[in-house]
């Protein structure tokens, strides 16, 4: 008895992984726990262990194949079960093991001199992999694509439609091509990937270079537009005066002994922001599947620049973490960021963001919502402005800051509310050392 | 309409094919006497006679041979052998004979005949008396194979082989003997040969079974339907020569998928050549490749366990065409 292993689940939104490297070749023992393979989820690269134990008989899925959770990936069982009448065993082209060893029946196994064993002939025996395989690929009439595996059926009409088969993928056994593929490919247009980047020729912009994106970054892309496309944003602004932080945070740096974190400005924002998150609960909620959904814990995602893409870790329990230790949460998050070793768990599990560009000198910007999160908080660079205070000029440390919304969730005055909140927090930012 | 089991339909048959033409008459082992080893000549010796209800010797290849003068010289004989097992006595007289002699003398002489032989396992009887030759019957050009699954179609056959010119094999099957079913009491029922029967529309996938895996096939449809949501049209070919392709062709190009359920052995048999006839002439139509179900490549186990596992069962028929529309549904 054999076991599949599957490409796993490693993050709640993954939708399908990257094979990056076999730690384990064919004809290793693989205990449970051992780890098998490494894998490139939308999130980060995991190394992923076996869940069962055995020999690894076959590796279905090739090195820099991308194929959705839950399909057969290799195959674990008894080093004796390699066979299946295919010596030659290298995966890749996936020869399809029995669908149901005990299945009586069927086709014989390709007519040989020999006797066959008793042993084979012990039941009706299922066709084997490699006849099944010799059956599936005609040589297409164009010619061209008879390395394609596709069933005649699903020829028949690609070539009707003149659809390219090198650009389906198949469902079938083995990733043969079959009718239900070609039809997708009908209904959605164009299929697929296409074939090969053609050669770019000169354009007024010079020559095109281009790059495929990392999982990480095709995550990027999907959820933002998905963000944009599905969650009705407005923009709350506001100006904070950041005085009594800056007075309070130098008054830290000066008492502190040497190695001891100090705080930043932004770490002060993430504390304030879960204070008045724990006092509005839609703020730390989201609208889904035309529901609230309403959250007791308050994780602040912090938007990190990394990995040539954009990622979030979380500060797990923000509102009950002192600042010191959100300071440090922060520092080692990102440092993790930064070395490619973030894990999915470290991703997940925000109920809000904020978003940080005042080191780059940014006066204020409106950021794209996290979803399926209420909101997220943008915030800017501080600096000393002049300012009226009971009638005199004088000079404050102002930041701007903007709060998108997602106005199925969050409204308007609620919104408003909690942003006043934040501020306030910030303005006496006393309370965010309690 | 009555219910009557297919031995009395398949005497039936006779008697009314004999009671119609005087040239009808039966021989073979114990068909007179002791009315039959499987009670299929029951009656038809006090009905008609010594003369017309012939005991012979144990002597296969003489009874065919007899049977194929006969028929050459003007009679209508029926040869009982008494299982397909036996049949293996007599196949010089079969091939060379019965088969060829039409041709040999350019049909100026002509061989009427049915042999009658019942086959098939599941008793017990290990590998001399088990087995299923349909595919070697069907292999040889001359002859009609005829492997009716019900009451009605084993009846209405039975009396369009008596009435053919050419030499008819008519293979039954040991266990459906006592099977009932519907046959019709008024009037003249024949069936021509060469008509398949679809026992049960489906559109997802074709199951092909002769004779008793025709019954195995129409069960199977069903637990496909309650457990799987397939709906699998069912095809008893009820004749393997001449063969109602179209029939099975037209469903092929409806689902797509084609399964063929068997008894007998995998290698050269009914469902290979079945295969590769969709294959050729519905090649464009198919979504995956046909599946065949198959008894095991083994000479026939003796225990009973090995021998039921030697067999093909419902749950072979379900899993093969759930391996068909894999990657489908």
């Amino acid at each position: 008895m054999s076991a599949d292993i599957v490409m796993p689940r490693l993050s709640d939104s993954m939708e399908e992984g990257t094979i990056l490297t076999w730690i384990k070749s064919v004809g290793d023992d693989v205990a449970v726990g051992e780890e098998l393979v490494e894998i490139e989820t939308d999130k980060a690269n995991m190394v992923y262990e076996s869940d069962a134990a055995g020999t690894l008989i076959e590796i279905v899925a090739g090195e820099g194949e991308t194929l959705p959770i839950g399909e057969v990936i290799a195959r674990v069982g008894e080093a004796s079960e390699t066979s299946a009448g295919n010596g030659a065993g290298e995966a890749g082209a996936g020869t399809p093991a029995p669908k149901a060893q005990s299945s009586v029946a069927a086709a014989p196994a390709p007519p040989t001199p020999a006797t066959p064993p008793p042993a084979e002939a012990e039941g009706p025996a299922a066709p084997s992999g490699a006849e099944a395989e010799g059956s599936a690929a005609p040589p297409g009439p164009g010619g061209g694509n008879s390395r394609v595996k596709a069933s005649p059926l699903a020829r028949r009409i690609a070539a009707e439609r003149g659809l390219d088969l090198a650009a389906l993928e198949g469902s079938g056994p083995g990733g043969r091509i079959i009718k239900a593929d070609v039809e997708r490919a009908k209904a959605g247009g164009a299929a697929g990937a296409p074939a090969a980047v053609p050669e770019s020729p000169e354009t007024a912009k010079g020559q095109t270079t281009y790059e495929e994106l990392s999982k990480l970054q095709s995550t990027v892309a999907r959820r933002m537009a998905e963000s944009k496309a599905t969650a009705p944003h407005f923009y709350l602004d506001a100006e904070i005066d950041m005085s009594r932080c800056v007075s309070g945070r130098a008054e830290i740096k000066a008492s502190a002994s040497e190695g001891d974190v100090i705080p930043s400005f932004n770490d002060m924002i993430v504390k304030a922001a879960a204070l008045a998150l724990r006092e509005f609960p839609r703020a730390n909620g989201a609208y889904r599947d035309g529901r609230f959904e309403l959250y007791s814990r308050i994780n602040v995602g912090v938007a990190v620049a990394g990995q040539d893409a954009l990622v979030v870790p979380t500060i797990f329990d923000a509102d009950t973490k002192g600042l010191r230790q959100i300071a440090t949460d922060t520092r080692a998050l990102a440092q993790r960021v930064r070395d490619g070793q973030i894990t999915p768990p470290e991703l997940s599990g925000g109920t809000f963001t904020v978003s940080n560009l005042g080191m780059f000198g940014i006066q204020s910007f409106s950021a794209v919502i996290n979803t399926p999160q209420a909101g997220i908080l943008a915030v800017g660079a501080i600096s000393e402005r002049p300012v009226v205070r009971d009638g005199e000029i004088t000079t404050a440390h102002l930041m701007s800051v903007t709060l998108a919304c997602d106005h199925r969730i969050l409204y308007g005055a609620d919104g408003a509310m909690f942003l006043a909140r934040i501020r306030a927090l910030l303005e006496e930012p006393v309370s965010l050392a309690l | 309409m009555s219910q009557i089991r297919m031995r009395e339909a398949l005497r039936d048959a006779m008697a009314e094919e004999m009671r119609r033409d005087e040239a009808v008459f039966v021989m073979g082992e114990d068909v007179g006497v002791f009315q039959g080893a499987f009670k299929v000549t029951e009656g038809l010796l006090d009905e008609f006679g010594e003369r017309r209800v012939r005991d012979t010797p144990i002597s296969e290849n003489t009874m065919v041979g007899l049977g194929v003068g006969a028929a050459m010289a003007g009679l209508r004989p029926i040869v009982e052998l008494m299982t397909v097992n036996f049949a293996l006595l007599a196949f010089d007289m079969i091939i060379n004979h019965a088969a060829s002699i039409p041709y040999m003398f350019n049909g100026q002489v002509r061989v009427p005949m049915v042999i009658r032989m019942p086959g098939g396992g599941g008793h017990q009887l290990g590998p001399t008396h088990s087995h299923s030759f349909e595919a070697m019957f069907l292999q040889i050009p001359g002859l009609l194979v005829a492997c009716p699954s019900t009451p009605a179609d084993g009846k209405a056959l039975l009396k369009a082989a008596i009435r053919d010119d050419n030499p008819v094999v008519f293979i039954e099957h040991e266990t459906l003997y006592g099977a009932r079913g519907e046959v019709p009491d008024e009037g003249e029922h024949l069936l021509r040969f060469g008509e398949a029967a679809v026992r049960r529309e489906g559109s997802d996938v074709t199951v092909v079974g002769i004779l008793k895996m025709a019954l195995v096939a129409e069960r199977a449809a069903k637990q496909l339907s309650n457990e799987h949501g397939v709906e699998a049209e069912v095809i008893d070919p009820r004749t393997l020569r001449p063969l109602d392709l179209d029939t099975i062709l037209a469903s092929v190009r409806k689902t797509n998928r084609a399964v063929i359920v068997e008894e007998g052995w995998p290698h050269g048999g009914v469902g290979a050549n079945l295969a590769a006839l969709i294959t050729e002439q519905a090649f464009d139509h198919l979504d995956a490749p046909v599946q065949r179900i198959t008894g095991a490549d083994v000479p026939m186990p003796y225990s009973r366990r090995l021998e039921q596992a030697a067999i093909p069962h419902e749950e072979h028929v379900v899993s093969a065409a759930l391996a068909a529309l894999e990657g489908s549904r």
